[in-house]
């Protein structure tokens, strides 16, 4: 196990499923993990859960950050809550792919296999989906009709630990939108 | 020591953030995705939520620096929970949550219209209250009554239909002088006459004047200018600008005034975005001054989307001894104006 920073505690947060999933990872180990369930409800949910974790554990010294792929408006509350955080304690981000940090043990289930393919709800029919070989992802993340997406496993959601795991390797900086915004402009100026 | 308060703002297409210390103003940025809605004629809501995101830490960053404060010695966060956009305001909310959290410091979700009237104690220090509030802009059009800016404001009327900033933009898209319709619409009506085509005043028959006495209509307008361009081949762009800008001003103050009439209330503030409207600002000035009503409206940067006008209402709030909200609450795209602090 030496892929985790020495004596960092990370405070973490995925928004990218229909899972609102706060953890605080130290050294490796979650000492705190919650999720609330609810697609539309991310915005409050994660302010109560990060409230919970700050009070059950120590000082967080880093923010690690699912970046997605996932729905926007849930994601984007996701990030933007964490980079704030991270700002007002003047601590660093680390942004990470949130598929890559699903948690599939080809041991333990029965693909027989250390290649799978892993999918969440994009909305709109659609799935994001990402391939991996002995836990590299090899394809995507993209985001298509399940129908066109090779036999894959999906109500699964990102590990915390995984999530930190992601951050000695990763660095990604903006979200995995993967699909243009809709051009349909609204009257409805303030 | 007066509250030192951040303010944001992403109900629309700018990303805002305000930094006041009571009364005074430390620092007001604004990046706005406007340009990147201007092909499309309106504000497209997912470009607008992704600009937001992309800008806020560097606009936070920004204010903290041109106030030339640390963040950590901010007292409360205020944040525009709503009315606009709600995929626009959820940004803003969860920034506001997590700079609160991170800080350690309460947050006060603020309602957006109010935040446009509470942006005058940056400028005048005297007390505002009673007053008579014109709140024009592209979303709303509304007279209201502020007896308490913190606690009481009671709405007296609003547009049955479009917004006056609206029409503003729906006239420049018909005569093809670009988006957003409100500058570009004043700066051609300056080389026209405002009398050169009479125009109908929404609302302004005589039974509406008993029925809907403070309320506002310009579908009718918008028609009115459509069809006479329509009619007119050899049109003088100038004239139509100026002409129909002028019915919309008009009727403004006449509601306004009589607003303050029938209250008794002889002072008046015009916020919102369209309170930059040059015409509209000049004719106030001319008819409050001729019925001795007190005029108040904030520099033409502050009528438009801001973080300090955020800012100021969290720190009269704060200032008041209202209580902040709740550690999580949500953004409402349709907040009434009569909900000024989210609970
Ligand atoms: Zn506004």
């Amino acid at each position: 196990m030496g892929w985790f920073k020495a004596m960092t505690i990370s405070l973490v947060i995925d928004t990218a499923t229909s899972r609102t999933i706060v953890g605080v990872v130290n050294n490796g180990i979650a000492v705190f993990e919650e999720f609330h369930e609810g697609a539309t409800d991310h915005g409050k949910a994660i302010s109560e859960l990060v409230a919970k974790a700050l009070k059950a554990t120590a000082i967080p010294d880093e923010v690690v950050i699912g970046m997605g792929p996932g729905p926007f408006t849930g994601l984007r509350v996701g990030i933007t809550f964490a980079q704030s955080f991270a700002l007002a304690r003047s601590i660093p981000w680390i942004g990470v792919c949130s598929l890559d940090a699903i948690r599939i043990d080809s041991t333990t289930n029965d693909l027989g296999t250390d290649e799978y393919t892993v999918a969440i709800d994009a909305r709109r029919k659609q799935m994001y989906w990402a391939s991996y070989k002995a836990g590299v992802r090899i394809k995507g993340p993209s985001v298509d009709k399940p129908e066109d997406i090779e036999q894959f496993i999906t109500n699964v959601f990102p590990d915390v630990t995984k999530l930190v795991e992601l951050g000695s390797t990763q660095n990604v900086r903006e979200p995995f939108y993967l699909r243009s915004p809709d051009a349909i402009p609204t009257a409805e100026r303030t | 020591m007066e509250p030192l308060v951040l303010g944001i703002e992403t109900s629309c297409d700018e990303t805002a953030i305000g930094i006041v210390r009571g009364r005074t103003l430390l620092a007001n940025e604004i990046a706005s995705s406007v340009d990147e809605h201007a092909r499309f004629g309106g504000v497209v809501p997912e470009i607008a939520a992704r600009a937001h995101l992309e800008a806020m830490l560097p606009s936070i960053e920004r204010a903290v620096k041109t106030a030339n404060i640390s963040l950590r010695d901010i007292d409360a966060v205020a944040v525009t929970a709503g009315p606009g956009l709600i995929g626009a305001l959820l940004v803003g909310v969860a920034s506001a949550s997590g700079l609160a959290q991170g800080l350690g410091r309460p947050l006060y979700g603020v309602n957006h219209l109010a935040s446009h009237i509470s942006v005058d104690y940056l400028t005048h220090s005297d007390p505002l209250e009673p007053v008579i509030a014109l709140l024009v802009s592209g979303g709303h059009s509304s007279l209201l009554q502020v007896d308490d800016i913190t606690g009481s404001i009671t709405k007296l009327g609003a547009t049955m239909d479009d917004a006056a900033g609206e029409a503003f933009d729906k006239i420049a898209r018909i005569m093809g002088v670009g988006f957003p319709g409100g500058p570009a619409i004043d700066a051609l009506a300056k080389t026209g006459s405002a009398t050169a085509i009479d125009f109908p005043r929404g609302l302004t028959t005589s039974n509406d004047w008993q029925t809907r006495p403070f309320d506002f209509s310009f579908s009718g307008l918008k028609t009115a200018v459509a069809r006479y361009l329509e009619s007119t081949p050899d049109y003088v762009r100038g004239d139509v600008a100026a002409s129909f800008q002028e019915a919309v001003v008009d009727v403004l103050l006449l509601k306004a005034l009589a607003a303050c009439k029938q209250t008794g209330i002889n002072s008046l503030v015009i916020a919102g975005g369209v309170a930059a409207n040059s015409r509209l600002r000049h004719l106030a000035e001319q008819r409050c001054e001729k019925v001795g009503i007190q005029l108040r409206i904030p520099a033409p940067a502050l009528c438009t989307d801001n973080g300090a006008m955020v800012a100021a209402l969290g720190s009269l709030l704060v200032s008041a001894g209202r209580a902040p909200a709740a550690n999580a609450f949500d953004a409402d795209s349709s907040l009434p104006v009569t909900s000024i602090n989210l609970r």
